[in-house]
């Protein structure tokens, strides 16, 4: 089985090839009365008559591909001078695709992003900006949860409209049988993480002083950064500096969530993070295989975990998580959506297809349910009768409200896997205390911004 | 009988237009997809260029500009990129100097014994030694990944079977073989598995070349297997072993998908990260094509340098 998968998106270059998908699973779970794209509300048709082909990309994920196809289709048919040819890649290639053609301006007139890029790229240029007439910040505020839809603004200005709130917060993979097995109260219903910690111990397994059972394992590429992000916010604390550009790590909050994150697997010992981390036993697969009780992860892994391990026989389910203090707080990343290119030609057709699957309610609700995603929309994320289609999405749908996105990081990824996920794994495996972590971070992701700031 | 030879003028001219008409094209095409991706690949160098920005002309200038040495300056620099660059340049060197004698250690010896058996068993061997070099890259990192798993990998089934306790090998930072990062010395051995085919292959092919008469000679004079070996066999491989030390240091010096995929991003803690795997995330995560070409252009000049140190140390002055 591959170990080493760090995140979501890295998951996504693994199951690309994967069969089936959430959108089969849905479409044919005879609800499609509300799960169909909106036929009967066709997009406002550009220039009658005029015959335009608008170029799309995006990833090749079985089920996104699924759904855009649909929506495709629908929408052609409703705008019969409109051909959009469909393209998709390997996620692999997908960036490097965008990338090398951005530079040869040359680009698809409509690309699928995910959220968090968009900041890079729209500063650089190399993204269009929402007409205001198409769509203004004010309605967009309206529409969209906060969390997906700032990742598209940039100085004030909307580059992209969401399809997806990408969340890893909110929801934890829970194994029932372990549960049953220790004795524990199924489905668990947490009033704080010293609870879920005190279960996860009952859980946890160690035979010729190996883990063989983690009763949490939280140490993933993803999951590290969403908890400290998480903590420090719930703290009562900000990660932004005071100049709202660079990182503050060092506060007291950030040693608190560190030294939270580190005592539960140096005291607690839920967690070996020497066998359970990132790149050895990932939680999206050793859930999966009977190795973790519970398992930090978002609820995109759901779709995926059925899929992928058709042969797991443990029941289990994705419950609520609890959280720090008085009130949930989180950072989110802004998930999947669609932008246009600053080098189309047919820029009005590409917007008006982006808000035909992001805006209008029935189609983002298709799209979402297709993909397994978390809704942008809200008024889709609202419907209760969503979870007939999605589900095991309750846990998730609860505290959309309390997110905000997390931010211009400048280098996301670099901050989020090469400093909080290798500092936070070396102190939690003994390699550094709470308060050198800390400074190491903040000094790593600082002189990071300060590159990157210089680089502008 | 007379040989009746063709006008000087008219052989040439004919011998000169299938000259042009048949390396012209392999030419062109070598220009378009060699030559100026290289001489591409210099130019960003000097520009802070990023295809998520827009440029001027070719991408370069406005929001790419032109920046001098700059981008080689932060290799040097204490900048995130500079501490990374050195730290990938001190992996891709412990795991050269490493690799380059074990792979002669092991591959020598083995193409002396596989060249002293009978003729079908060598074919047999020589194969099934061969194998791994025509198995994906990747397939291979992936079963010793499996192979390498703490929890359910056949290396800790084997060691808990003799009562001793596993161990993480790819992730665990902390442990050190004299001073070798157990995750490097665990890659280590999986690229050595993988490669040694290649040289092994070579190596046979170059003691066939030898002329047995030497040996015969040497066995009148009553030398030993050591000494035939050490005596005859060595010195007359000179030619082959700078081929094979040239092209095992110039493939390791560019090695990336086994790290690429056995250990991720270079983890745990940056201990494998490597040249090309530094390269690829600065040019495809970080999206600094030029600071990546410049990662690059370092590289090439340290394959270079190497090379052509070896090829004067390993230099002879006679044939046989």
């Amino acid at each position: 089985m591959i170990n080493k998968i760090l995140s979501r998106r890295d998951f996504l270059r693994l199951s690309a090839l994967a069969a089936g998908g959430a959108a089969l699973a849905a479409c044919k779970s005879g609800t499609t009365a509300t799960t169909a794209p909106a036929q009967e509300q066709p997009a406002e048709a550009p220039a009658a008559g005029e015959k335009i082909t608008l170029r799309m990309w995006s990833h090749q994920n079985v089920s996104f591909v699924t759904a855009n196809e649909q929506l495709v289709k629908k929408y052609t048919d409703a705008n019969p001078n409109v051909t959009i040819t469909y393209e998709n890649f390997p996620y692999s290639d997908f960036i490097t695709t965008i990338q090398t053609s951005m530079a040869a301006k040359n680009e698809a007139d409509l690309m699928e992003m995910f959220g968090s890029w968009v900041q890079s790229y729209a500063k650089g240029g190399t993204l269009a900006e929402i007409p205001e007439v198409l769509m203004s910040m004010s309605k967009a505020q309206d529409l969209f949860y906060a969390a997906p839809l700032d990742g598209y603004v940039w100085e004030g200005k909307l580059y992209g409209l969401p399809n997806e709130y990408n969340l890893e917060v909110g929801g934890v993979l829970a194994n029932k049988r372990m549960f049953e097995e220790a004795g524990l109260k199924y489905p668990p219903e947490w009033k704080s993480w010293d609870e879920l910690v005190a279960d996860a111990k009952k859980m946890t397994k160690v035979e010729d002083g190996n883990m063989t059972v983690s009763g949490f394992d939280y140490v993933t590429g993803d999951g590290l950064g969403f908890l400290f992000w998480e903590g420090v916010l719930e703290r009562g604390a900000e990660y932004f500096a005071e100049d709202k550009v660079h990182l503050n790590m060092i506060s007291p909050e950030a040693e608190a969530t560190v030294q939270w994150l580190t005592d539960m697997a140096q005291k607690d010992k839920v967690v070996d993070p020497l066998t359970f981390n990132g790149d050895s036993n990932w939680v999206g697969t050793s859930f999966f295989q009977g190795l973790v009780a519970i398992g930090y992860i978002g609820p995109w892994i759901v779709p995926e975990g059925r899929r992928n391990f058709p042969d797991f026989k443990d029941p289990w389910d994705h419950v609520s998580s609890p959280f720090y203090g008085s009130e949930r707080k989180f950072a989110a990343d802004a998930g999947w959506g669609k932008v246009v290119s600053p080098n189309s030609k047919v820029a009005d057709t590409a917007w008006d297809f982006a808000k035909y699957c992001t805006e209008d309610a029935a189609n983002a609700r298709f799209w979402n349910v297709g993909t397994g995603t978390v809704p942008a929309l809200k008024s889709v994320a609202e419907d209760p009768t969503l979870l007939n289609d999605i589900n095991w999405l309750g846990p998730s749908l609860k505290v959309l409200p309390y997110g905000r996105f997390v931010g211009d990081l400048q280098d996301r990824d670099y901050i989020w896997y090469n400093v909080i996920q290798v500092r936070v794994t070396e102190c939690l495996q003994g390699l550094h205390t709470v308060k050198e972590t800390c400074q190491l971070m903040n000094d790593e992701a600082n002189a990071q911004i300060d590159a990157k700031l210089a680089n502008k | 009988m007379t040989v009746e030879t063709p006008k000087r003028g008219s052989l040439f001219r004919s011998q000169h237009i299938f000259v042009a008409s048949t390396l012209t094209p392999i030419m062109l095409y070598m220009m378009f997809f060699t030559l100026v991706p290289m001489l591409w690949g210099v130019a960003i160098t000097f520009f802070r260029y990023s295809p998520t920005r827009v440029g001027g002309f070719l991408g370069f200038g406005g929001a790419n500009p032109f920046i001098g040495v700059d981008n080689y300056a932060d290799l040097f620099s204490n900048s995130p990129n500079g501490q990374l660059f050195r730290i990938s340049v001190k992996n891709t060197l412990m795991f050269v100097l490493m690799y380059l004698p074990l792979n002669l250690i092991v591959t020598l010896p083995l193409a002396v014994l596989i060249e002293a058996v009978n003729k079908r068993l060598k074919v047999v061997f020589r194969t099934i030694y061969f194998l791994p070099i025509v198995t994906s890259a990747v397939a291979v990192s992936l079963v010793w990944g499996v192979i390498y798993n703490p929890t359910f990998g056949l290396l800790n089934m084997v060691l808990r079977d003799f009562g001793l306790k596993g161990l993480p090998w790819l992730t665990d930072a902390t442990t050190r073989v004299f001073g070798i990062p157990l995750p490097m010395l665990c890659v280590l051995v999986t690229y050595l598995w993988s490669d040694m085919g290649y040289n092994l292959v070579i190596f046979i092919a170059g003691l066939q070349g030898i002329p047995e008469v030497y040996h015969e000679a040497a066995i009148v004079d009553g030398a030993n297997a050591w000494q035939r070996f050490r005596y005859i066999t060595v010195p007359l491989l000179r030619s082959t072993l700078t081929f094979v030390i040239v092209m095992t240091m110039l493939s390791s010096w560019q090695v990336f998908v086994i790290f690429f995929v056995m250990t991720g991003r270079g983890g745990p803690s940056n201990l494998t990260r490597v040249l090309v795997l530094h390269v690829y995330e600065v040019a495809f995560r970080f999206q600094e094509m030029g600071l990546a070409a410049t990662v690059a252009m370092a590289l090439f000049l340290i394959i270079m340098v190497t090379t052509l140190i070896q090829l004067r140390l390993l230099r002879k002055d006679w044939e046989y």
